[in-house]
């Protein structure tokens, strides 16, 4: 019985531990959220709120903290909780194409995302999409035909999967938004398979890059956001 | 003492109904999947533990729950799960395996086969299951006339009549054969449907019911608890438009090396959605674990993967089907013009110069967009009797592979060789007597066929052939095939793991013997070989024997090139990491339509 009781203890204690550094790391995305100047850093904190945000907000809160939050991981921490709430990207699917451009065209990043995705069988090779981007003349559909991209730009695609040396160069240096935005795609996807970084490299990386290359940051905070994740 | 048995008989009834819990101990004809053990089919699958949901997307509502009147895969995914039958067809190699019988055998003659129960098995309501149930799923719902039944025209013999089936005991059932017929070992294993919950509504067995009033019973209307089922998983909950829920079947009579009861899974819930594209959405939102993805998913999943957690499964192994370009070796027949053109088309060195100009690996890259496989022979690659194995359902290898290379200086000299050259100097290859010669190319407006054409037609024009390719719609196409009036025409055929399905396009006679049907009158010895082929494959129940005959009739069909085989797509999947076994779906573990994920073998990794 002295045995059973010491296991229950045990198993006890180890839940209360679990728990604690869950909540002590939630409560260090909040402080990384609202304090870290970098707005890729905070971003990434911010991904990793949306389920947090979703659970403690009413649906008007969220919808002024997209628009009014203090720093852009708790704007984006809401607009993804609010953009869950609605539905996720099912709603966006269904409208026209056209309409989905017009709002694209008028900044709405989701509504390009679903065009994109509507679209996406024409361009099932790197050469279509590729084509589509030097075409685009709306921002946000650039970048989801790049996010696209960087789909067969990456490792394990069946068709124009690039080097990783060839992807650095390309977040830095390529010649329009879409192939920048396709190349930081791409190398996130690399260095998340590979686990090639740790938190503190990731960050670094970040500080020196944001605002000077700022797709290759952008690659950055998505496997930021990842490794924040795991913790 | 009375009482307190009444009492203990209570607890137990409700023990089954309420708390589902089923055998006490396993039975000892379970059936025990080799998951793990080295050296079979199962090595690579990983022993798992029971609990959890596991969460599937589904296009449409069923129509029913009656196995044997579902005429769509939208039902059969569900009752093929709550049902099983005698045989089946083996999760991962495709080959036919007992499955509730635990063994047959077959008279000296062929004519007969007896089934060997696995005994001590329920249903999942804790009813007996035994060849009672055998004798009614067969005789008095499958070969009911009364019966809309599916199933039936699979059960007939070449020479029209239907296996007689009859108990022998409680656990042996015995088929009589007219005449012996492999393909029919596997259809008389029909999945078995309860006689104490439904004999009530089969009009011959209850005259008191109307005629037909089988085929309007287990409508989704039911109440489900009345369900009974044999297979792993029982429907429990159906919200229309939403939601189908399967629980485990208390008394489901398979199990794994160590002794745990399968289904894996508590519950598959199947999410039932407008499209393929709000499936897709569903798994990018984690709403479903697996989804059976296409091509232009690719882009979008293969990033997500490594962050989500999830694998996208892109596989070398191809789709069941093939693709195909025929030369019309009966081309001007009817009418009789166009001899030489005949003549040529029938010269198998002018089809081999053909063979040796298709770009597969361009197809395979252009067409496919990198996502499919070269294809040699007329069996679907899936099948166990595809001649790219070494035996039976085994690995496949292509040791045995008859293959013509993309090779067009070899094409080009095997032209010369039968005098198809330019003979007045304008730049295409002529008749050998001297006459124009083109080619006219057709396929119907798909977009893949179209693709594959236009790559034909720029590599038999640079080889010096004027071909023409005009797109036609479909039933023109199709006159053109079944009127011998086509030239050079493209098309595809399903297919499946049975060679003999394929008899009505291989042999000399079939109605889909397109490319030369003059052979049913003019059999040549390769033709011959080949009907004969299919006959002995068709007429002996050795496995290894069959899939000799039909590895022959393969190789001997893809030298002759009747049908010039081109690519096939490859299987995609996409599945969440924490669903053990997933990783083992596949073409060809895909019998019965349900997008090849073993449900039974799966398991929730986050529970080990």
């Amino acid at each position: 019985m002295m045995k059973r009781n010491g296991l229950r203890a045990l198993g006890l204690a180890t839940c209360v531990v679990v728990l604690i550094s869950a909540i002590g790391f939630a409560v260090e995305l909040y402080d990384v959220v609202a304090n870290e100047s970098v707005p890729e850093i905070s971003k990434a904190a911010g991904i990793n709120l949306v389920s947090d945000y979703l659970a403690t907000h009413t649906a008007e809160e969220l919808a002024d903290l997209a628009i009014n939050g203090a720093t852009p991981g708790i704007r984006l921490a809401a607009d993804r909780a609010l953009f869950e709430a609605n539905g996720g990207l099912v709603p966006y699917v269904a409208l026209d194409q056209d309409t989905l451009y017009a709002m694209a065209a008028a900044g709405d990043q989701d509504a390009a995302d679903a065009w994109v995705f509507n679209a996406r069988a024409s361009y099932k090779r790197p050469e279509l999409a590729e084509a589509a981007i030097a075409d685009s003349k709306v921002v946000t559909i650039e970048v989801s035909l790049g996010r696209l991209l960087g789909g067969l730009y990456g490792p394990g695609s069946p068709l124009g999967m690039k080097a990783k040396e060839e992807l650095l160069r390309l977040v830095v240096n390529g010649e329009s938004l879409g192939l920048r935005v396709a190349a930081a795609t791409a190398l996130t996807t690399y260095w998340i398979s590979e686990s090639a970084f740790t938190i503190p490299q990731v960050e670094r990386a970040i500080r020196a890059n944001s605002g000077i290359n700022p797709e290759l940051a952008l690659a950055h905070q998505d496997v930021l956001a990842y490794l924040y994740g795991l913790e | 003492m009375r009482k307190i048995l009444l009492l203990v008989g209570l607890v137990l009834a409700l023990g089954v109904t309420v708390f589902g819990q089923g055998y006490d101990e396993m039975p000892a004809d379970a059936l025990v999947y080799p998951i793990g053990v080295a050296g079979t089919a199962y090595e690579n699958v990983e022993l798992g533990v029971r609990g959890g949901t596991l969460y599937v997307p589904n296009i449409e509502d069923p129509r029913g729950w009656n196995n044997h009147t579902a005429h769509e895969t939208s039902t059969t995914w569900f009752t093929y799960r709550m049902h099983k039958g005698l045989m089946a067809l083996d999760h991962i190699t495709g080959a036919i395996v007992v499955d509730l019988a635990k063994s047959y055998e077959i008279s000296e003659d062929g004519l007969v086969i007896t089934f060997h129960m696995r005994e001590g098995l329920k249903w999942s309501d804790g009813e007996p299951l035994t060849a009672d149930d055998v004798v009614f799923s067969y005789v008095d719902v499958v070969l009911n006339e009364d019966v809309d039944c599916n199933s039936r025209d699979s059960q007939i013999l070449p020479d029209g009549t239907f296996p007689v089936c009859e108990k022998i005991d409680d656990y042996t059932v015995q088929y009589t054969l007219s005449t012996i017929y492999r393909p029919v070992l596997n259809a008389i294993g029909v999945n078995l449907m309860p006689k104490h919950k439904l004999a009530q509504y089969v009009h011959k067995l209850n005259p008191d019911v109307p005629a037909g009033t089988f085929n309007e019973t287990w409508t989704l209307d039911m109440p489900l608890e009345e369900l009974v089922g044999c297979g792993p998983y029982i429907v429990t909950d159906y919200q229309p438009n939403v939601s189908v829920t399967m629980e485990r079947n208390p008394y489901y009579y398979a199990y794994d090396p160590a002794g745990t009861q399968l289904p894996y899974y508590d519950k598959v819930v199947n999410q039932i959605v407008a499209n393929q594209d709000v499936s897709m959405l569903k798994f990018r939102n984690g709403e479903v674990d697996v989804y059976g993805m296409r091509p232009e998913d690719i882009a979008i999943l293969l990033p997500e993967g490594p962050a989500k957690g999830f694998t996208t499964m892109i596989t070398d192994k191809a789709r069941t089907g093939t693709t195909w370009i025929m030369p019309n070796q009966d081309i001007g027949l009817p009418d009789d013009t166009n001899a030489e053109k005949r003549a040529l088309y029938r010269n198998v060195e002018f089809r081999e110069a053909i063979a040796h100009l298709l770009d597969k690996d361009t197809m395979v890259q252009n067409v496919l967009n990198g996502l499919g496989t070269a294809q040699w022979t007329s069996e679907s690659i899936p099948s166990p009797f595809y001649a790219g194995r070494d035996e039976y359902g085994g690995p496949i290898t292509d040791n045995n592979a008859v293959v013509f290379e993309y090779d067009p200086a070899l094409a080009q000299s095997k032209l010369d060789a039968i005098g198809v050259v330019d003979a007045d100097g304008d730049g295409w290859r002529d008749l050998p007597s001297g006459e124009p010669f083109s080619i006219e190319l057709n396929t119907n407006d798909n977009t893949l066929r179209v693709a594959y054409c236009l790559i034909m037609q720029d590599d038999f024009r640079a080889a010096g052939l004027n071909a023409n390719f005009q797109v036609v719609d479909f039933n023109t196409l199709v006159g053109k095939l079944f009127g011998q009036t086509g030239d050079f025409i493209m098309l595809g055929l399903t297919g499946g793991d049975e060679p003999n399905s394929g008899k009505n396009v291989y042999t000399s006679c079939g109605s889909l013997h397109a490319y030369r049907y003059s052979a049913c009158e003019e059999p040549d010895e390769i033709d011959q070989r080949i009907d004969e082929l299919y006959d002995l494959g068709a007429n002996t129940f050795d496995l290894g024997a069959a899939f000799d005959y039909y590895v022959e009739a393969q190789q001997l069909l893809s030298a002759q090139l009747g049908y010039i085989y081109l690519c096939q797509p490859t299987y995609l999947y996409v599945y969440y990491d924490y669903v053990g076994n997933a990783g083992l779906a596949s073409p060809t573990s895909s019998p019965h339509g349900d997008n090849g994920l073993l449900t039974e073998l799966c398991f929730d990794r986050r529970l080990l």
